[in-house]
């Protein structure tokens, strides 16, 4: 296969390894925690909370990618359309919790790691109850939360569509393949991150941030180099197999 | 046609999330599950049924893939899809009850310095509503799977432009609303059973401390509290709200693009593909904007209602 198109494939497989990892840190994600309101963030893992956006995001941007028929699909519009589609799936994720804590709980959304909200000015340790780190999804939360649905699902999206553009693997194994380099990246940092973290504005995402996404560049480094060794040497692979 | 296609998606979307919710305070799963587990170890014996597979995503995921690969072998041999989905759903479901069992067994006899016992009663009375419960999730996972799929009835549809169908086949789809289903289930639904129902003797209206931890609430309406009575304490607004989340979802997801599809020519000889696709993505915008504004008015609403916290 012509060198350039290999290099493209392999700096998008790093592009949306990065965007991934970048995409992970800005979830507000509380765990357990956040289940019994003890933390702010959605009450979910990081892995699991991003790989189900992604694969949302995934679902649009497959369904776009088909309007081209007979002609290479527009990266960016398809890469943007699975970051829209994973940002929707986490903005009504937070606003449905937000609506559980307020109306099945009577809990207040606050910051358990900042005094005012950056954003709204609103300000958050009087409304916090003692003892717990925070509860619910305050504004600042939401609007990182939805930045990083954005940001990964066009990750996610871009590895799709390069995969099926250039490397010419059926939609099935582009997507097995592009998923496959998401978890990998969303699990790095998950344990980057090791419990919760509320969004941008947590110290937690300053202090962490360099590693995590240096740590992601090495292992999209490594996943997208496996790719292109598996184009160059089998062929075959992109056909997709019986899927 | 599509339209109505994409309408039947979204209702299976409420129910499956709903019951995928429901299931995973059945058998409480997932994040609140920390307490069940921390429970004896506080001293507080109990009658939950504590099983912790695994996340909810990756669980679900199983299970459904499970299913839409025994209904698309199924399907390649020309056996009905009526008789496919639900056969396939059944066969995740049996793999769910035996994975639900496991757990179970293995966290209460690792529980036995605590003096915490295996309640036979509570392992039986259990299993049959876990694996119906899963069932109702995972046979309208698989059906929505295999409505968008190659194979299904969208496919189906000619004299368009472009297939209105998505290219994934079934089984990866129905890897695909697994996870995405898992991951709703266990952000939204388990508020309303972990903040609420496991410690319904607590002040209302708080965050649960961390010294609360472990602290279950062990008594029902009238006598003693199983796993059972959260599913009816949830289904009356975790659930729901649950599937709501995902019907939503699958709703505006489905709708925008379609909506982009028609702006592109959906209706005529040929489809144009970047009209279609950015009108999609602004229509998805706009809702997200929709949804900022929406969160905003929500946390100001509360903040004046409930008022800066009262108490010790």
């Amino acid at each position: 296969m012509d060198p350039i198109i290999l290099v493209l494939i392999l700096v998008s497989a790093i592009i949306g390894g990065i965007l991934a990892s970048l995409g992970v840190h800005l979830l507000p994600v509380g765990g357990a925690p956040a289940a019994m309101a003890t933390a702010t963030g959605v009450a979910t893992g990081c892995v699991m909370l991003m790989t189900g956006s992604a694969v949302t995001g995934l679902f649009t941007a497959s369904a776009v990618a088909s309007f081209w028929e007979f002609e290479h699909a527009n990266i960016a519009l398809v890469a943007l359309s699975g970051g829209v589609g994973a940002m929707l799936m986490i903005g009504w994720t937070m606003l449905i919790a937000n609506l559980l804590y307020v109306f099945g709980a009577g809990i207040v959304p606050v910051s358990g790691r900042v005094a005012v909200d950056p954003i709204t000015k609103e300000s958050q340790t009087e409304y916090k109850t003692p003892r717990t780190d925070g509860h619910g999804m305050p504004n600042v939360s939401y609007i990182s939360g939805m930045i990083g649905g954005f940001v990964g699902g066009f990750g996610g999206a871009l590895i799709y569509v390069t995969l099926e553009n250039f490397a010419h693997f059926s939609p099935a194994t582009a997507g097995i393949v592009a998923i496959g380099i998401f978890i990998a990246n969303a699990i790095l940092a998950a344990y980057n991150i090791g419990g919760t973290i509320e969004g941008f504005h947590d110290p937690k995402f300053k202090e962490r941030i360099a590693v995590g996404l240096f740590a992601a560049f090495v292992v999209s480094l490594l996943c997208g180099i496996l790719v292109v060794v598996a184009v160059e040497i089998f062929p075959s692979l992109g056909l997709g197999g019986a899927l | 046609m599509v339209f109505a296609w994409t309408m039947v998606v979204i209702v299976l979307a409420f129910i499956a999330c709903l019951f995928e919710d429901l299931e995973s305070d059945e058998g409480s799963q997932s994040n609140p599950n920390s307490q069940v587990q921390l429970a004896p170890e506080m001293g507080y014996i109990h009658r939950y049924y504590n099983k912790a597979i695994s996340g909810e995503g990756l669980s679900y995921a199983l299970a459904c893939t499970i299913a839409g690969t025994v209904a698309w072998a199924m399907l390649s041999k020309g056996i009905t899809p009526v008789i496919a989905i639900p056969f396939g759903a059944g066969i995740g479901s049996l793999v769910h009850m035996i994975r639900a069992t496991i757990p179970h067994l293995g966290r209460e006899s690792a529980h036995k310095r605590f003096e915490q016992p295996i309640y036979l009663d509570v392992l039986f009375g259990h299993l049959v509503p876990i694996a119906t419960h899963n069932f109702m999730a995972v046979v309208c996972i698989t059906a929505i799977a295999y409505i968008q799929s190659p194979s299904g009835p969208l496919a189906a549809i000619t004299g368009l432009p472009v297939a209105a169908n998505n290219p994934f086949p079934l089984p990866l789809l129905c890897f695909i609303w697994g996870i995405t289903v898992g991951a709703i289930g266990s952000s939204t639904g388990d508020i309303h059973y972990g903040t609420e129902r496991l410690f319904q003797d607590r002040p209302f209206g708080e965050g649960r401390r961390v010294v609360y931890h472990g602290q279950i609430c062990r008594y029902a309406d009238c006598g003693i509290r199983t796993s059972k009575d959260v599913v009816a304490f949830c289904a009356k607004y975790g659930g729901p709200a649950t599937g709501l989340t995902f019907g939503l979802i699958v709703l505006f997801e489905n709708w925008r693009t379609l909506i982009g599809m028609m702006a592109g020519g959906l209706t005529g000889a040929s489809l144009n593909p970047g009209v279609a696709a950015g009108v999609g993505i602004v229509i998805g915008l706009i809702i997200g904007a929709v949804l900022i504004v929406g969160n905003l008015y929500l946390v100001k609403w509360a903040r004046k209602k409930f008022g800066p916290f009262v108490g010790e």
